[in-house]
């Protein structure tokens, strides 16, 4: 327990820092650009929302010529597959998702929690995924691929969708389990828990925001995949992705707008439901650093 | 006591074994897939495919590849697209996480906005800038009300241009909340304590700066650049969608080559996947020797 | 079965480089091997068994996507009919490109595939078809079996001929499609109504007009326009390649071009990527005409919200050029017969008037109006285009044909290196 206490030490710490800065009033200009800030992360998503609804929006007018649900009747028409794009994103993004944990979660423990040899190389490897662009990788993949006949179809496309995906979670998982102490596993086993027991009751509860983290990421990365989508599903598996890319080249601002709403959602259902897993010091973003 | 020996030097061994067998799975994935789709598209860029009669390898794939008039200009234009995005993504990310740590109230609104803009997909990011940034887009409509401007024309060109403007904003308003969100978890992780004792012992804010936050910053801030590096270098949506006609940036170039018609020139997109492969590849031991040297100290 | 057959390797002790040469020996470099494409396999076969051997299958058919109006009539209408009398479900494939599909059944050949293709019906024409039919992936031959292939005028040129490749049974006429302008009225007064009248126009009007780089298909027919006009009339041009004349009449339409350059959008410094974005410019006002190789467009982007209501249809009336554009089945199509029976469907009076109407596509049917019944030749008649969409008759008047292949394929190369750079 006392990396526990010396973590909310750490934070207790943290937080009296701010405290005598927050004392003194903000400086304008720090303002301005927390403003501005602000603005940027979210002014590209406003026309986006505003299209969806929008019909006849010429130059230069501020305010669509006509309010219209045209795209979304189009979109949720059966004509239109895009409850067929998102089942088959879904189909793609969860197991992907859930293999990345079922191979992740053991693979970040061994990056964390041991010392061997070739240990450089393998975080070396396990990292390479998330820097060599995904058509760097399957050009060459695809031959292969067609000759285990898992081209144009959801397997195949779930193979792919690995390679980037999987190092996220491990990453995530290596540096989660660096801040987790085996010695509580170590006590529990000396009071008499079994491995099934230590693992539900000590190490998952430990490790578990970072799973959530880990997978969140873990789903983003397939949710949004285009071109691994395309050349391995070969235009039969039609995702999210690919319908919007078909609408934004067709110059249909109204339904890619309302495409782009529906792209946007479960990450930001995913982000909300999460949040506390997020928030704080637990770092999505740290693990990169780490290794 | 041999005996005992014995089961020692075999748990031992056993516990040599077991970060391997945790890695199994893993590794399982990653080498074919990963090294395995390089290898082979290695083989392939090298015309080497004996089981179909090519078993002398060669090189006709690159040296087309430099006889093609697009693909010099598309490689430079590739790299300063990567170059350019990275740099100014770092830079603002720095600024707003130094900004971030001023204020007193709405961290938390710009946490969420950060970690909400990291669940966007680059490609709905690419259709909101479309909107804003383009000749006929929302700020160039403002700029005809306010009378900077008396037609679309005279609003600068920021999309589908040479410069490839429209792209790196892109790429900027994607990135900046990704490195900013890395810095932010790599400050929490004790730098303030170390400020707090700089500015203890008398040192002046622009001193603590210097001497304490940039170089406590600075591996994190490196690692994620070459991440943002990596990925701006061989990305396709977005120069597919915002580029200009000509030259393609290498993603675009490679797409385009493999899903010609002409069955020849798919050695050369391979050949142009391994060129991008071998850049990333570069950033990554860069990366590893960033993140060492962020270990030594 | 990737994962199994490392482990074997791992197994068997190799070292690492051994293991990973034979590992992509077995896996990459599998023999292919690739059958002709089997022809006339339903020729002798009656309607009734085809009808027959379709029932309950499902046909996969590939097309760009980008249109609701065109999904809404072959999911909806087409997919709907298929289902009722055939009990056969339509899978529309929306892409981006007809390419796309003929990639992937170019794939499927190299790995061997001849039977178990994953697209049945692609929708096609001009240089996709001409590579489907040289590399043996269409299926032909069984033409003769299709009940509503009497209602298709082989003997028309311009039906028997796809850009200039004799289609010789191995695909079906869908639309026929001719080239056509449009500009606002309330910008433009009076458009230029000949190729030597808007290239006038163009420098008066500086900084109002562009076309998409080539390869894009449409910034590649008004180059040809250009080259036309050039040529002084198609006449000469409608012969095997022939470089000496290709010569003469390419340096004539770059100067043309260059000439024309200063005055484009952006100074001709760069061009739009695609028609998508010839599109939305002249929608907001950024240029002042664009154009599109199905005429009937302009409604329906009038009607959509993409154009402004006062965008109107023109040609030039020294001839704007048309194409007809198939559906075709490509070799390994598991579902021939179901292909064929919607094939057949969609060569019927009454799919062909449905998809002639302006609120439903308004594109031009490709069947002989002479061949139907009375019932669909009076509807055909009363049909009322969308108002601001060129009239038939109009366009019929001015019809150009398509060069062969070979000529568009040096035309576009001509422009990137003498008018691109």
């Amino acid at each position: 327990m006392h990396t526990l206490r010396e973590g909310r030490l750490k934070t207790d710490m943290t937080t009296s820092v701010h405290r005598t800065q927050s004392s003194r009033q903000t400086p304008a200009p720090v303002l301005l650009a927390f403003a501005l800030m602000i603005i940027w992360l979210v002014l590209p998503l406003v026309p986006i929302v505003v299209w969806s609804f929008a019909k006849r929006w010429f130059f230069p007018d501020l305010v669509p010529g006509e309010w219209s649900l045209q795209a979304w009747q189009y979109l949720f028409s059966p004509v239109s597959g895009l409850g067929k794009a998102i089942s088959a994103s879904l189909a793609i993004a969860i197991p992907v998702t859930l293999l990345s944990c079922c191979i992740g979660i053991p693979a970040g423990r061994a990056l964390a929690c041991y010392n061997f040899r070739g240990k450089r190389a393998v975080q070396l490897l396990v990292l390479a995924p998330v820097l060599v662009p995904g058509i760097a990788v399957i050009t060459g993949l695809h031959g292969i691929m067609l000759n285990l006949e898992l081209n144009n179809q959801l397997a195949g496309v779930i193979v792919a969708h690995l390679i980037p995906a999987l190092p996220y979670m491990i990453l995530v998982m290596a540096s989660t389990f660096a801040r987790f102490d085996t010695e509580f596993e170590a006590q529990a086993r000396t009071l008499g828990a079994n491995t099934f027991q230590v693992f539900t009751r000590v190490t998952l509860p430990a490790i578990l925001p970072g799973i959530v983290i880990g997978a969140l990421f873990t789903f983003l990365v397939s949710w949004s995949q285009y071109i691994l989508t395309l050349i391995v599903g070969g235009g039969r598996v039609v995702t999210l992705p690919l319908l919007l890319f078909n609408f934004v080249s067709a110059g249909r601002n109204d339904v890619a707008g309302a495409l782009g709403v529906i792209f946007i959602l479960p990450g930001l259902i995913i982000l909300i439901a999460v949040a506390r897993f997020i928030s704080g010091r637990s770092g999505i973003a740290e693990l990169p650093s780490r290794l | 006591m041999p005996r005992l020996g014995r089961l020692r030097a075999r748990k031992i061994r056993f516990q040599r074994l077991t970060p391997w067998l945790l890695l199994l799975p893993a590794l399982i994935v990653i080498v074919p897939l990963f090294a395995g789709g390089l290898a082979a598209g290695l083989l392939r860029s090298f015309n080497y495919m004996p089981v179909i009669g090519l078993d002398s390898p060669n090189l006709a794939a690159y040296s087309a590849l430099l006889r093609d008039d697009e693909f010099l200009p598309s490689l430079l234009l590739t790299t300063y697209i990567a170059l350019t995005s990275t740099v100014i993504a770092s830079l603002l990310a720095l600024g707003a996480v130094l900004m971030i740590r001023r204020l007193n109230a709405g961290r938390s609104l710009i946490n969420f906005l950060l970690q909400l803009n990291l669940t966007i997909p680059h490609l709905v990011g690419a259709v909101g800038i479309v909107y804003l940034f383009s000749q006929s887009g929302s700020f160039a409509r403002l700029a005809l009300h306010a009378g900077f401007i008396n037609e679309p024309q005279q609003f600068p060109a920021l999309i589908y241009d040479p410069a490839a403007i429209g792209i790196i904003l892109v790429y900027v308003w994607k990135e900046l909340p990704f490195i900013a969100l890395i810095l932010l978890a790599s400050l929490q992780q004790g730098g303030e304590e170390f400020e707090a004792v700089a500015r203890t012992l008398g040192a002046s804010r622009w001193q603590v700066l210097r001497f304490v936050t940039l170089p406590n910053l600075l591996p994190a801030l490196l690692a994620s650049s070459m991440i943002v590096l990596a990925f701006t270098f061989g990305a396709y949506e977005i120069p597919a969608l915002l580029g200009a006609y000509y030259p393609a940036p290498l993603p675009v170039l490679a797409y385009r080559k493999f899903t010609d018609v002409d069955l020849a020139s798919r050695p050369e997109a391979i050949a142009i996947s391994m060129i991008i492969a071998v850049l990333s590849l570069i950033f990554v031991l860069l990366y590893a020797h960033i993140t060492r040297r962020q270990i030594e100290n | 079965m990737l994962n199994v057959q490392l482990c074997q390797l791992r197994l068997n002790k190799l070292n690492p480089l051994q293991a990973l040469i034979l590992f992509f020996s077995i896996t990459l470099l599998t023999p292919t091997t690739v059958t002709a494409a089997s022809e006339n396999e339903f020729a002798d076969d009656s309607w009734d068994e085809i009808v027959a051997a379709a029932k309950g299958g499902e046909v996969n058919w590939f097309m760009w996507g980008g249109s609701d109006d065109i999904n809404r009539y072959v999911s909806d209408f087409v997919g709907g009919l298929l289902k009722k009398r055939y009990d056969i479900t339509l899978n529309r494939v929306g892409i981006n490109d007809t390419v796309e599909a003929v990639n992937l059944v170019l794939g499927e050949k190299e790995a061997g595939n001849t039977d178990s293709g994953s697209v049945d019906l692609i929708w096609i024409n001009g240089e996709n078809f001409r590579s489907m039919k040289q590399g043996d992936m269409a299926f032909c031959g069984y033409l003769d079996a299709m009940p509503n292939n009497a209602l298709i005028d082989w003997e028309n040129d311009s039906i028997a001929n796809d850009f200039g490749v004799p289609v010789d049974g191995c695909e079906v006429p869908w639309s026929k499609a001719q080239f056509a302008f449009a500009y606002d009225e309330k910008r433009t007064d009076t458009p230029p109504t000949t190729i030597a009248a808007l290239i006038d126009w163009v420098t008066k009007n500086p900084g109002r007009f562009t076309y998409p780089a080539p390869p894009d298909f449409s910034g590649s027919v008004f180059v040809r326009h250009v080259f036309y006009h050039a040529a002084g009339g198609v006449k000469n041009l409608l012969v095997d390649f022939d470089q000496a004349l290709f010569d003469e009449v390419a340096a004539k339409t770059w100067q043309i071009l260059n000439d024309m350059k200063p005055a484009l959008w952006r100074a001709g410094r760069t061009y739009p990527q695609s028609i998508t974005q010839l599109d939305q410019m002249f929608a907001n006002s950024e240029v002042d005409i664009t154009f599109s190789y199905d005429p009937s467009s302009v409604g329906l982007k009038i009607e959509n919200g993409s154009y402004p209501a006062t965008t109107k249809g023109f040609v030039m009336t020294d001839g704007t050029i048309g194409n007809t554009s198939y559906t075709l089945i490509p070799f390994n199509s598991p579902n021939k017969a179901a292909a064929i029976v919607l094939q057949n469907l969609l060569t019927s009076d009454e799919a062909q008037y449905q998809k002639a109407l302006p609120e439903v596509w308004g594109t031009m049917p490709a069947i002989d109006l002479s061949r139907i019944s009375d019932e669909y030749k009076d509807k055909f008649n009363t049909l009322e285009r969308h108002p601001s969409v060129v009239s038939e008759a109009e366009l019929a008047e001015v019809a150009l044909p398509e060069l062969q292949s070979s000529w568009i394929t040096a035309i576009e190369e001509g422009w990137k290196e003498n008018v691109a750079r």
